[in-house]
């Protein structure tokens, strides 16, 4: 699991893109591809702060809105890229809130070769140790599953293997007052195998490349969860939607991530990135308000 | 050991599977009621568009401008518990041939609990850490009855110590915990510091160990660390509290070490270092040994002499993750430790061990694997054997713990609703086959403050088994706790 390319889902620099290719003759693929390549360099060097709230959601006022109190998860996470192709990402998360919960850690190495299995360790701060967690192979393998006990997947994080879905843009249209792509991707007959979804369909800002939108169906067709983006801002040339919101319409239960600090481009040094960070909280603490300082300038 | 798997976290927990097809036409509805929320049942369909207005959430992001006014009590964590717990099946132990003696089901603990945690990192570098926690006996506890029916209160420090961490150095001074060895639960190397299984109920593993005062210092190298630690005032384990299922009235009251003078420290490093996919680390120490040796007291007149032992401890354990396979491994070889003693923890001090020091060998060795992301199951085993067992016995005199003695745990554990209820089954044995507690537990998650935990404990116990005295005991208990 990488929160960071979740965090990064519907982000976006602001394109300078419009450089040598106009808008109106890019592809499908091509439109992916770039929120793709936005995606994976805002993943690196990145410190960032965010709220998980889920609810059971129902109707009031002809709106949508928790038919319960929200169950929140407040998080830090720091990541960086690394590997020859800076394709690999260490990433660091530290729960802050609910308290039964503070001070948990976790430390992955996600790899972007199939065959170099994930590694993750927590920090246990009850029993005071570090574990090694089995968490399988690459994402490729391994079961979609739930982020932090919310309605995000770790399916609906992954990056790449755009080559494993059909990419056709369906119209342009509107979407939240914006113009955008609506955009439908198939996933292949092997991709369909590991995948929760038949189809996925995305509406894509076409002035800011951030997807407003996304539909996914199951083998039925029928649409069982939806993400909805807001927020858009423009944080450190980066255009985000701050605001994700899933909506899983099978279980009525909604997932809003809040990324309530965004900073990416900082200086992250390696020995952060170590298993030092979750237990040594002097250190870790150290680090991040160095962190906070770089922030700040 | 009876129950010290808590609960790792739901940090990664997977979505669960396809339920009933619901359906709304959101945009279409209109409700007539202002404030009532609207529940959507199982016959809505959710065609067409709907909209949805992330004001509802809002609040995030203005929780954010105005979070720089932190509190000091943003350092602290509280987390208050009721628990109950009794044992429930009514009947007989017949421990020797002809004697038997009646269990009645009876109400054991019935306590309200606090433990709070303090964490400041109050200069760049430094950190003073703080937990503790009090116990409130009330009616029908069986430490409400043994203070004579009456409320008895009891607080404790667990942790207090100031951190200080420059470059690649950390130094930590005061009562913290140091843990050793891979395997959760039942390691041969997790014995620096004491623990205190007082119950045979709901036991966490921060409530059963204890800290110890001691001055520890990590190095993190380039891959590796070293890390060291004196214990400059060695505790050992409690005697059983009087009343509890633990406590056996004996012929002499059981005392603490009495020190008079004596400068006991104990030292020890550990080497650790990651590979892809691996842990491995080598450890050296000089102990005591956790439990005490009582022997009579001289005329047979007063307390019982509390004796304490130091020995040698060489040790190694590694993991290795192989897919959704995790492997552990310990190894332990001590020097001049006491023969005798019983294997599960907090029945040691029932026996009266022979006085002679032997070398003794231990792993404890298994493995967890994830069945998928709602399943795991986990397998360890501890075994230890000492070496030369025979040697230095009086004619007649055998071992309690002879040849191999160890103990082997199987754990299952289901999570559902998203990470909200976890259900867990869990095994513990003798490798002498001669015991068995079988443990099922609910622990769910009300809300992001409420948590509810209950369990049911059997336990089956042969003549030759230090449970004996629990066989055929059933437990029930719950334990209702509000974290903040």
């Amino acid at each position: 699991m990488n929160l960071l390319k979740l965090k990064l889902l519907s982000a976006v620099f602001v394109l300078t893109v419009s450089a040598s290719t106009t808008a109106q003759e890019l592809t499908g693929l091509e439109i992916m591809e770039t929120v793709e390549d936005f995606q994976r360099s805002t993943s690196d060097s990145a410190f960032n702060r965010m709220q998980l709230s889920t609810c059971k959601f129902g109707i009031k006022n002809s709106k949508i809105t928790c038919a319960e109190r929200p169950r929140i998860k407040s998080l830090e996470s720091v990541g960086k890229n690394f590997g020859a192709s800076l394709k690999d990402t260490k990433t660091v998360t530290i729960v802050l809130e609910p308290a039964a919960e503070r001070g948990i850690g976790m430390l992955s190495f996600a790899y972007d070769d199939s065959d170099q299995d994930n590694e993750t360790w927590l920090y246990l701060s009850a029993m005071g140790r570090i574990k090694r967690i089995a968490s399988g192979n690459s994402d490729d393998d391994s079961e979609p599953a739930s982020v932090f006990g919310s309605e995000f997947t770790t399916e609906d994080t992954d990056t790449g293997k755009l080559e494993e879905y059909a990419i056709n843009i369906v119209e342009e249209t509107e979407e939240s007052g914006r113009d955008v792509w609506k955009i439908e991707m198939i996933p292949s007959e092997d991709r369909a195998r590991k995948s929760r979804y038949s189809k996925t369909v995305v509406y894509i800002d076409k002035e800011r490349f951030v997807p407003l939108r996304t539909e996914m169906f199951d083998q039925y067709g029928k649409e069982i969860k939806r993400l909805l983006s807001s927020r858009v801002e423009l944080v450190d040339d980066v255009w985000m939607a701050r605001s994700l919101t899933m909506m899983n319409l099978v279980t009525n239960r909604l997932s809003n991530m809040a990324i309530l600090e965004i900073n990416t481009g900082i200086i992250v040094e390696d020995e952060f990135l170590t298993q030092r960070t979750l237990s040594d909280v002097a250190f870790r603490e150290a680090q991040l308000q160095k962190l906070r300082e770089q922030v700040q300038q | 050991m009876l129950q010290i798997h808590k609960r790792l976290s739901n940090l990664s927990k997977p979505l669960r599977g396809l339920g009933l097809a619901v359906g709304l036409a959101v945009t279409g509805l209109s409700l007539g009621q202002e404030d009532a929320v609207l529940e959507l049942d199982d016959n809505l369909s959710f065609d067409g568009d709907f909209s949805f207005d992330d004001d509802l959430f809002g609040s995030d992001f203005e929780f954010e401008e105005s979070e720089s006014q932190s509190s000091i009590l943003d350092d602290f964590t509280f987390r208050l518990t009721q628990q109950i717990y009794g044992q429930v099946n009514s009947h007989s132990v017949e421990p020797i041939p002809g004697y038997s003696f009646r269990r009645e089901s009876e109400v054991e603990n019935n306590r309200l609990g606090i433990n709070l945690r303090y964490q400041n990192p109050f200069a760049a570098g430094w950190l003073l850490q703080v937990s503790a926690q009090s116990r409130i006996y009330l009616r029908n506890d069986y430490q409400y009855k043994a203070n004579g029916d009456n409320l008895e209160i009891e607080t404790r420090i667990n942790e207090l110590f100031v951190q200080r961490s420059f470059g690649q150095h950390s130094i930590k001074l005061g009562r913290q915990t140091v843990v050793w060895g891979e395997t959760l639960g039942n390691s041969v190397l997790d014995i620096i510091n004491t623990s205190e299984f007082r119950d045979l109920s709901i036991i966490d593993i921060e409530d059963a160990r204890r800290n110890q005062l001691m001055l520890a210092w990590d190095y993190f190298g380039d891959g590796s660390t070293v890390s060291s630690f004196i214990n400059l005032f060695p505790e050992f384990n409690p005697a059983p509290v009087r009343g509890s299922p633990f406590f056996f009235e004996p012929e002499f009251n059981l005392t603490d070490y009495r020190r008079e003078g004596d400068v006991l420290i104990e030292v020890g490093s550990q080497w650790r270092k990651s590979f892809e996919g691996s842990d491995i680390a080598i450890m050296a120490a000089y102990l005591f040994e956790n439990q005490l040796r009582f022997e009579d007291p001289i005329n047979n007149i007063g307390n019982s002499i509390a004796e304490k032992n130091d020995f040698l401890l060489l040790g190694f354990s590694a993991n290795r993750a192989i897919g959704k396979l995790l492997l552990n491994f310990d190894f332990a070889f001590s020097h001049g430790i006491t023969a005798d003693s019983f294997n599960f923890p907090g029945t040691n001090s029932i026996g009266q061990a022979i006085d002679l020091k032997k070398d003794q060998i231990g792993t404890s060795f298994g493995f967890e694997y994830a069945v998928s992301n709602d399943q795991s199951v986990s397998i360890g085993i501890q075994a230890q054997k000492l070496i030369n067992e025979d040697e230095g016995l009086l004619p007649g005199q055998s071992l309690i713990n002879n040849g191999v003695f160890g103990s082997w745990l199987v754990r299952y554990s289901n999570t559902l609703k998203n990470g909200d209820l976890v259900i867990s089954a869990t095994f513990q044995g003798d490798l002498n086959a001669e015991s068995l507690l079988a443990l099922v537990g609910f622990d769910y998650t009300i809300s992001d403050n409420w948590a509810i935990n209950a369990q049911i404990i059997s336990i089956n116990a042969a003549t030759g088994s230090p449970l004996l005295f629990f066989d055929e005991d059933l437990r029930l208990g719950t334990t209702l706790s509000y974290s903040f």
